[in-house]
């Protein structure tokens, strides 16, 4: 009885390992999400995609983003690594490895699966901006603007939202006179400080001198509009900042937000579910940092496909499952407010800020993206550095400008 | 001789124990030690194939060129001298002080020595939560206190967050250099210390000709050992701030792991690395010959 369970079981394995060994291994790298929803959806898009191919065997390895960064830098050097890897699109994220050959041509794909048709305008933004063909398909666009609190807001005598750059900085008047701090931002992870930056230049460059500055075509030290720019950044982490700021991060920074610390946030559309586990929603409302041209602050996430791959029809047949009316409709939300897919909306249930921000991106005039996606990694580390000393009253505006463009030009 | 004849020397032995770990030890320490070297001198991202080689332009531009080279350099002096100086004074006055006989002594022992096990990863989270501005628990004891005036962002104000780290640092390891002394003073003969006791010495003038002098390899180690770990200071810098605010309280180490791993520069990276290492050797070999000689002479 021993020996025939042995020889069944012998059997078996020897029966498993065969099909395994004929399944194909579709690899996803990605970074750690820490909603349940954005996991849940990319587990529910592991398992779709294996009950719709049965020999198929797809691994999602989830990694913290440095760990995530470090771990494509190495792939990339080496024969393995991912068949589908996700990044930020930008030049110094995504763009640097469509530029280094690592992400392979979907212009195919995109034919035969209709993704131009299929994706948001927007979010298709970069899948030719730093090579010939198109890279990578979007699978999340995400918009940042200004979460306020309404109480405090009434409270300072604020009466409406800001529709411009002066009313707002009149309203972080109004603000300060009633003791409440305008912005809450957290300095330990300097992006978040950055944000603020990002916008002002916005709105003191205009589109055209921002995208300019960004792409360092034009000179920091020289262009009136940087030199302005840091001079009202200093104006607002003078006076309109909670402080101390420097010491804590962006989660400690929600936190004092959530106690009615300061009045306002600069967040993404993923804030919304945030504050709806958090707090009130009706206690919030939101509108764009009045830049004056009408572009959304934000950026995207693509999965790419690796050169290295051997599956890429595969990995390109799960890609189209990811983005596919069906999918995204199922998880709608997960990703942020607007699905890239276009013929994907929310629903009447939909949290209330998730409804405003579908005007956010309807009206938009287009983007513009945050400054560590448009920098290279040096510049970015850089223009970190001289926000944060500035924000903290060690580097005058000039000097600000000044030190951008001496680090540019050294590069 | 044979083949088996050689391997019964003493000296055969030798190499045929030493191989295995020659062998490991050259692939995965001198050789990445050597490429770092060749990577200083070559531009490379991690992407491209080829490296480019650039001469010695990686050097130039860390020391002409980058704004955070001289702070991290900067920084990291200070936090060998700090290093230098504190935790082996506090280690050598508690080991002193645990050689006595009192009531709970190993326990005492233990306790000191507990932070030196932990994690440098954890330590930092558990000091950068001490530290929080608003809710940290400096700043509540403070503020229960009546002394707000005295609460700063201890992280975040770049004048004092790399002192906020030391502290950090020092609960850390003064437990390290204490172990070594109270090892150091096991070693101390006590014929010597009851023979200056009969001769009329006192307390101060045996610890200084008897106990001290006998001490002197130990006070070697510990200061070898705290230069070393303090010019690679990482870990608790990483945790703690990152090096933040605004690259401020950058340290060598910490700059070239940035630049290469976060940056992708693996020239630059490596070119400050190799800037570490060579003032590394230059204070670390002339020290250690210098209390060699000394160790020799009183022989």
């Amino acid at each position: 009885m021993k020996l025939k369970t042995i020889m069944y079981g012998s059997l078996a394995a020897s029966l498993l390992s065969t099909a395994a060994v004929g399944a194909e291994d579709l690899k996803i790298w990605t970074i750690n999400y820490t909603s349940d929803k954005q996991v849940s959806a990319l587990t529910a898009a592991e398992a779709e995609f294996e009950k719709r191919n049965p020999d198929v065997d797809v691994q999602i390895v989830m990694r913290g983003t440095d760990e995530h960064k470090t771990a494509l830098r190495v792939a990339s050097g080496s024969d393995t690594g991912p068949d589908i890897y996700a990044y930020w699109a930008g030049l110094g994220l995504g763009g640097e490895y469509v530029q280094a050959g690592m992400s392979a041509d979907l212009s195919k794909y995109y034919e035969s699966y209709g993704w131009d048709d299929r994706l948001t305008v927007p979010s298709l933004a970069f899948s030719e901006s730093f090579a010939e063909g198109k890279h990578g398909i979007p699978f999340r666009f995400s918009g940042e603007v200004v979460y306020y609190n309404k109480g405090l807001f009434e409270k300072a005598g604020i009466e409406g939202e800001p529709a411009n750059y002066a009313e707002l900085k009149e309203a972080a008047g109004k603000l300060k006179e009633a003791g409440i701090p305008a912005f809450t931002f957290g300095g330990t992870v300097n992006w978040h400080v950055m944000r603020l930056m990002d916008v002002i230049l916005e709105t003191t460059c205009g589109a055209e001198k921002h995208d300019a500055l960004m792409a360092m075509e034009s000179d920091w030290a020289s262009e009136p509009c940087a030199l302005e720019a840091f001079t009202e950044m200093k104006w607002w982490t003078d006076d309109h900042f909670l402080k101390p700021f420097m010491g804590i991060d962006n989660r400690q920074s929600t936190t004092l937000w959530f106690a009615d610390r300061a009045a306002m946030m600069l967040e993404g559309d993923w804030h919304v579910p945030t504050i709806d586990e958090n707090s009130e929603m009706s206690k919030y409302g939101m509108f764009p940092f009045p830049t004056g041209t009408g572009r959304l602050y934000g950026f995207a996430e693509y999965m790419y496909i690796s050169t290295k791959s051997d599956h890429a029809d595969l990995a390109a047949q799960f890609l189209d499952m990811f983005t596919s009316d069906e999918f995204q409709a199922e998880h709608i939300g997960a990703f942020g407010a607007l699905s890239v897919n276009r013929n994907v909306k929310q629903g009447d249930d939909a949290l209330e800020l998730h409804k405003e921000w579908l005007d956010v991106f309807a009206n938009a005039k287009g983007t513009f993206v945050n400054g560590d996606q448009a920098f290279p990694l040096d510049v970015t580390t850089e223009y970190f550095r001289i926000i944060n000393e500035l924000a903290s009253g060690n580097l005058e505006p000039q000097a600000a400008a000044d030190a951008m463009a001496q680090f540019i030009a050294n590069r | 001789m044979t083949n088996m004849d050689l391997f019964q020397t003493p000296r055969g032995q030798a190499i045929v124990l030493m191989a295995p770990a020659l062998a490991v030890y050259s692939l995965f320490a001198i050789w990445p030690m050597i490429d770092v070297v060749i990577l200083s001198f070559q531009d490379w991202n991690g992407i491209r194939e080829n490296r480019d080689w650039v001469g010695l332009q990686n050097y130039h531009h860390i020391l002409y060129n980058d704004p955070v080279f001289w702070v991290a350099f900067r920084n990291t002096v200070i936090w060998t001298i700090l290093s230098v100086v504190f935790p082996p004074l506090l280690g050598l006055l508690l080991a002193l002080g645990l050689n006595q006989r009192l009531i709970g002594r190993a326990p005492l022992r233990a306790i000191y020595y507990l932070p030196v096990i932990i994690a440098p990863i954890a330590v930092a989270t558990m000091w950068r939560w001490m530290y929080d501005p608003f809710f940290g628990l400096f700043t509540q004891m403070l503020t229960d206190m009546g002394l707000s005036r005295w609460i700063v962002d201890w992280l975040g104000d770049k004048e004092v967050a790399l002192y906020s780290i030391f502290v950090a640092y020092v609960w850390q390891s003064v437990g390290f250099s204490m172990v070594l002394f109270l090892a150091g003073l096991q070693s101390v003969d006590k014929s010597l210390i009851d023979a200056a006791h009969i001769d009329g010495a006192n307390r101060r003038e045996i610890f200084k000709h008897v106990t001290l002098p006998a001490l002197r390899p130990t006070i070697t180690i510990v200061l070898v050992l705290s230069t070393i770990s303090s010019l690679k200071a990482f870990d608790i810098v990483y945790g703690m701030t990152g090096g933040g605010p605004a690259q401020s309280t950058q340290m060598l180490a910490l700059w070239a792991f940035t630049q290469s791993m976060q940056i992708f520069d693996y020239g630059r990276g490596s070119a400050v690395s190799v800037v570490l290492l060579a003032i590394t050797l230059v204070i670390v070999v002339p020290y250690m010959r210098w209390s060699q000689r000394r160790e020799e002479e009183a022989r």
